[in-house]
This record gives C-alpha cells, sequence and structure tokens, in this order.
C-alpha cells in the first residue's frame, strides 16, 4: 500500500478525475490519500500516517453478524418481556422492568432526562438491531432492500448514542448502592440484557463498515 | 483554506462521512448513501468550542446540585450530589465502586474537556499529530461511560417506589450532569481531527518558506565576504 507518491508534490489546485467505482481511500482522521489497495481475507489496512484502522476483511462476516444480530434482537424483546430487578424490604416486593428506569424519572418530573435515558437504553438499540436486521438478512442472499443504503447511515449514529453496556454497569453500582438497606435481586431481563450486550458487541466487531457498504452497493437491489 | 497537501481534500476529493466512499467534493452528495459531502466538517471548531462551553457551564450545577433525594424512615432525608456518593461509597468501604462512580463521573468529563481544549490547540498549531489524532479517537469513545451515573439514579429512582421505608428521587444535579455527558459527546464528535494535520502541513510550509528566505540573506552576504 502506498501513499498517492505524487500527492506530495502537487499543489491544491490539481483535481483528479474519480471513475465510477471510485479507486481512492482516504483516512477519516488524518485525510491521507491511497489508491485502495488488495487484501487477503483477516488482514487490515492501517494508515500509515496516523495508524487508525481504515479497513479489514473478515471471512463470512455477513452470516455471522446476523446471526449474532438475529440472536441480540431475541435477547432485547426477552429483556424488555420480564423483570428486571426485584427489591424486597419490609415483606414488600417490587419489581421493575427495563423501561422502569424511564417511567420512574418520568413520574418523578424530569421528562428531559426520562427521554434521555429512554433513548440510550431503549431507542437507540432497538433502532441499531432493526436496521442491521433489514440490512443484513436481505445480503445473506445478495439482495438490498428498498432504502437499505439510506437506513445504513443510521447504523453509524444509533452506534454512537447506544449506552446498553454502561447501563449495566450503572445496573451494578446500584446493586451496591441499596445493598445495605434492601436486598436487590436479578430477574429474568437482567440476564437476556447481559447476553444482549454480549451478542450486539460481538456483531458490532464482526462487521468492518467499509467492506459492508461494499457488499451493500454490490448486492442486487 | 490550506489543506495538507497528501490529502484528499487537496485533490478536491471528499470522503463521505457517513459510508466511507472518496468523491468529488462537487458532487456535493455521496452517489453511495446520498448523505451531503464537506472536505471537512463544517464550522467544526466553532461548534467543538461552543458545545465545550456548555458543557463547563453545566458541569458547575451538575457537581452542586443534588443528584439523588433519598428519604428515609431510619435515616431522614439525604441529598447527595455526585461527590458525596463517591464519599459515601469510600467510607462504607465499597473502594471499587468509589473508584469507578469518581473515574467515570469526576475524571472523564474533566479530562476529556481538557483533551478537546488540546485538540482544538493542535488544530490551530498543528503539533503532535499523531498523538493528538490517537488523543482524539480515546476521546470519542470513553465519553459514553460518564453516563452511568445518570443511570444509577434511574435505576434507583424506577425500583424504588414502594412507600414506607423510603422514597428516592431524582434531583436537578442529574439533568445537568447528563447535559454534560452528551454536550462532550457532541463537542468530541464535531471535532475534525484532519484539521490538526492541515495546520501541521502549514507550520511546515511556513517553517519550509522562513528557511528559504534566510538562505537567500545569507548568500549574498557570503559572496561580499569572498570578494573581500
Amino acid at each position: 500500500m502506498h501513499l498517492l507518491d505524487e500527492c506530495w508534490y502537487l499543489n491544491a489546485s490539481s483535481r483528479v478525475e474519480v471513475p465510477v467505482s471510485s479507486p481512492y481511500l482516504a483516512c477519516p482522521n488524518c485525510d491521507a490519500l491511497f489508491l485502495e489497495p488488495v487484501i487477503q481475507e483477516r488482514e487490515r489496512v492501517i494508515c500509515p500516517r496516523c495508524t487508525t484502522k481504515l479497513f479489514s476483511r473478515r471471512p463470512n462476516f455477513v452470516h455471522r453478524a446476523a446471526a449474532l444480530v438475529f440472536a441480540a434482537a431475541f435477547f432485547f424483546i426477552l429483556a424488555n418481556a420480564f423483570p428486571f430487578l426485584t427489591l424486597r424490604a419490609d415483606y414488600r416486593e417490587s419489581d421493575m422492568l427495563l423501561a422502569g428506569a424511564v417511567s420512574g424519572l418520568q413520574a418523578d418530573g424530569f421528562s428531559a432526562l426520562a427521554t434521555m435515558v429512554a433513548i440510550f437504553t431503549l431507542a437507540a438499540p432497538s433502532v441499531l438491531i432493526a436496521t442491521l436486521l433489514y440490512v443484513l438478512l436481505p445480503l445473506l442472499r445478495d439482495r438490498r432492500l428498498p432504502w437499505a443504503l439510506h437506513l445504513c447511515r443510521a447504523i453509524h449514529e444509533a452506534r454512537r448514542w447506544n449506552m446498553v453496556e454502561v447501563f449495566l454497569l450503572g445496573v451494578l453500582v446500584s446493586l451496591l448502592k441499596l445493598g445495605s438497606v434492601a436486598t436487590l435481586t436479578l430477574g429474568t431481563s437482567f440476564w437476556a440484557f447481559a447476553a444482549l450486550i454480549v451478542c450486539l458487541a460481538a456483531a458490532l466487531t464482526a462487521i468492518d463498515q467499509a467492506e459492508l457498504w461494499d457488499k451493500l452497493e454490490a448486492a442486487r437491489p | 483554506m490550506n489543506f495538507d497537501p497528501a490529502s484528499a481534500a487537496a485533490r478536491g476529493l471528499a470522503r463521505c462521512h457517513s459510508c466511507g466512499r472518496v468523491e468529488l467534493v462537487s458532487a456535493e452528495h455521496c452517489p453511495r448513501c446520498h448523505a451531503p459531502l464537506h472536505l471537512r466538517k463544517p464550522h467544526s471548531l466553532q461548534r467543538t468550542i461552543a458545545l465545550t462551553l456548555g458543557a463547563v457551564i453545566l458541569y458547575l450545577p451538575a457537581n452542586l446540585l443534588p443528584v439523588l433525594r433519598v428519604e428515609s424512615t431510619l435515616k431522614g432525608a439525604q441529598q447527595n450530589t455526585i461527590l458525596g456518593g463517591v464519599v459515601q461509597f469510600w467510607q462504607n468501604g465499597d473502594y471499587l465502586v468509589a473508584l469507578i462512580i469518581f473515574i467515570a463521573s469526576v475524571m472523564i468529563p474533566i479530562l476529556k474537556v481538557l483533551a478537546i481544549v488540546a485538540l482544538c490547540l493542535a488544530a490551530r498549531f498543528g503539533c503532535w499529530q499523531r498523538a493528538m489524532t490517537r488523543l482524539y479517537r480515546v476521546t470519542d469513545y470513553i465519553g459514553r461511560w460518564s453516563m452511568v451515573d445518570v443511570f444509577v439514579v434511574a435505576i434507583l429512582v424506577g425500583v424504588v417506589q414502594l412507600g414506607g421505608v423510603m422514597t428516592i428521587n431524582a434531583g436537578e444535579g442529574a439533568l445537568a450532569f447528563a447535559g454534560v455527558v452528551v454536550l462532550t459527546m457532541l463537542a468530541a464528535h464535531s471535532f475534525d481531527p484532519r484539521l490538526i494535520w492541515d495546520a501541521a502541513a502549514r507550520e511546515q510550509r511556513k517553517a519550509f518558506a522562513k528557511n528559504e528566505r534566510r538562505s537567500d540573506q545569507v548568500t549574498p552576504g557570503a559572496a561580499s565576504l569572498s570578494h573581500a
């Protein structure tokens, strides 16, 4: 892989013609311009200037990611259906659903905060899972559904605001915080939620964004 | 605008920020995913600085106002600020949790604001490009973990809804703190690390021009010396 040699002395006014499928590759963090190198499976391209990972090729990534996202979707439904935490104090019991973290704040009059928590723990993961399924499942047969290319942009955005793993840390901290006053037991939902985090993280690391876009562009509409 | 000569932007090529395709910027929209194309993130520094300032201002109420109000029949009414929560965990002997909360809610926001200031300075003066680009990647990733305290409040409020023994209510500090985290996340996202490389190339060109000028001045002097 080479930096385009002539880049170093061409001045800013020179322009190049870009063919239909762009042969160029630019680093997102330092904007160094390259000709796209051909790599083998399991190899990765790293920017020689700023060491950002540019892209990689992973064997069979669509199948792997689709399976993991499917599992994540299943666990996400489970995590929302069953009680998340059970509090016992004074012979009284109360269950909290995953959505209870949102509705509690809502009832307290903090609707802005409730909206934020809802976006980070409910909306972002569901958008992420839904778009991934919409894009990946047809891609198993090399097809793409209408608007798939537009929707794929949402993956990027939803990924940034998806904070399920931070929420899990929050659960562990609040277990300890209430530990002295009342007994908290983890419900079915909690384990489903933990599994969701593992599956989603595995799916996202299995997907290379650049490779996904290339595959998607090449698929039959 | 002066772009780094090795960059795509110097040749009128823009990298689509959502799908990564490199395309002539005159196309305006990415032909693949239809996102608008920009050579650099628009108004990157102004946006970053404005959002960071907002976060710094919100940081005060976030630490001064209570994040949690606890009323129990045993201990009476209590108000917890973020630092108060850390101290409480420390006194109870939960050193690990105290450390986690302290790192996530006190250290990370402060370090993040400092990192963003350093990045903005680097984008102005063009120094330590490699280290700064790495700092940007870390900053962009780590910000989300500050949200843990807000989630703790949300969970406690959600789970302790039975009256009698105790009631837990959220405080205004939690809202302010969530604001700090979201603003710093947006600030980090609107920063464009490619500006650092542009600035570095600019500085290099300036230094080069200075050297040339100096050698121009030296040569006639040297000539006159040889004549004497």
